[in-house]
């Protein structure tokens, strides 16, 4: 019977072993559930990560028997760049406009491709938010106005929603909030988005604003726990950043 | 140079010491493999080489990280490479094309040792183990089995894929691919 063979062929009789998921993973073959678990324990344990290593010795030696080809200079010449600017916003004075800071901001290059260098800027976090990130349309990375260290990205997609997510972990002192504010050109005031809480992703509805502009202004203040006040930001700026539009 | 020559470990020892000429030699070494398994799988070249771009610039930012307890460094660079054409995937619309012959010349032997180089003779010389033992091993699966395992390392194909394109249920595909790396295991020790 063609049920049973199908049976005594499934995944009953070969138990996954660190070994063979670590194999599983190097092919590329474990669903995304699978990978994701994976991964969570690969960043743990050095020995998964070893297993791993050694699997991918293995195969790559029939990849390289595939006819190399050859990699263009001008391609090593980008990388160099890139590095370039990776040094540059530590070295950058403070005092420099918010524009030129912008334009050097190495990520902004390689979106003109496919959104590839969100990979490169997110390095380490990027198979743990990598499945949220998947085709921005509007896009602004938030930062330190003292240092211009990263703190949040701001993304929309087509779910008629924009997230505000953390790079890396907050600190809201206790009885304080961070406020989510935005201003595009041309509006009076800004508009509260809402509170932050401490490692959650803030989601707002874009039905309920104007469409997004290109180079709007968003900012996080510390505020009361409740929220400012007036209703405009009283408190000192944590992060700021203006939007892109991704075509 | 031949990969089992050249020193990888070292390399990013002094690429997570910031040195840069160490990066670029990683390129000169590396780049055109790199490219070849990446547009292999993605089969668009300025996509391609975005990824391998990305892929320096990662073992640059990531060097610190990889020590030599974590076991092979070029495994480590390949593995962070194809995972980044991997997860690029989405922006390719690929094609899923069916080439057994190609894909199991890669493991012939025979084949190879027709057109050795000179310094690939010298790694054989080396390390007798590393050029072969797997392609051995895996000459030991049936065709079918192995071609799941090639498919799937070599085009990133996905086990759904890997189905359709044999025509075979998706639970056995897995199993095959299961079994087929506890086999290749045991080859392999």
């Amino acid at each position: 019977m063609s049920q049973h063979t199908n049976l005594s062929d499934t995944n009953l009789d070969t138990p996954d072993t660190d070994s063979n998921l670590a194999g599983q993973y190097v092919l590329g073959t474990l669903d995304k559930t699978e990978r994701l678990a994976f991964e969570a324990r690969l960043t743990e344990s050095p020995a998964l990560q070893k297993m791993v290593n050694q699997w991918q010795n293995h195969f790559v030696s029939i990849t390289d028997k595939l006819p190399p080809l050859s990699a263009p200079q001008p391609l090593s010449a980008r990388i160099e760049r890139s590095l370039d600017e990776l040094d540059q916003p530590a070295k950058s004075k403070p005092t420099k406009e918010k524009t030129s800071f912008w334009q050097s901001l190495p990520i902004w290059r390689g979106l003109t491709g496919a959104g590839m260098a969100l990979a490169v800027f997110f390095a380490v976090q990027l198979q743990t938010i990598e499945p949220t990130l998947s085709e921005p349309t509007y896009i602004a990375v938030l930062v330190a106005p003292e240092d211009k260290t990263p703190g949040w990205v701001i993304q929309t997609s087509q779910s008629n929603q924009m997230q505000l997510v953390p790079l890396a972990a907050i600190e809201i002192p206790e009885g304080k909030a961070l406020q989510f504010w935005t201003k595009a050109d041309g509006w009076d005031a800004p508009v509260s988005l809402g509170l932050v809480k401490k490692g959650e992703t803030l989601r707002v509805a874009l039905d309920k604003l104007p469409p997004l502009t290109e180079n709007q202004l968003f900012e996080l203040t510390l505020e009361q726990e409740t929220g400012s006040p007036t209703g405009r930001p009283t408190g000192p700026i944590t992060s700021i950043g203006r939007g892109v539009i991704m075509l | 140079m031949s990969p089992s020559i050249f020193d990888y470990e070292t390399t990013l020892k002094h690429c997570a010491a910031g040195n840069r000429r160490a990066l670029m030699q990683l390129y000169e070494q590396e780049a055109p493999r790199l490219l070849t398994v990446v547009l292999r799988i993605l089969q668009n070249r300025p996509l391609a080489e975005d990824v391998v771009h990305d892929a320096f610039i990662k073992i640059w930012q990531n060097a610190q990280h990889y020590h030599s307890d974590l076991g092979s460094a070029r495994g480590w660079i390949y593995t962070l490479t194809r995972n980044l054409a991997l997860n690029a995937l989405k922006y390719s619309n690929r094609q899923i094309l069916f080439e057994p012959e190609f894909l199991l010349d890669l493991c012939d032997n025979q084949l190879q040792e027709n057109e050795h180089h000179a310094d690939e003779v010298e790694a054989l010389a080396q390390d007798p183990m590393a050029q072969t033992s797997l392609t051995n091993c895996l000459n030991h699966l049936e065709p079918e089995r192995k071609l799941c395992v090639l498919h799937a390392y070599v085009d990133g194909y996905t086990q759904d894929e890997i189905a359709t394109l044999l025509d075979k249920p998706l639970g056995t595909v897995k199993s095959w691919i299961k079994r087929s790396l506890n086999a290749l295991k045991e080859c392999l020790q």
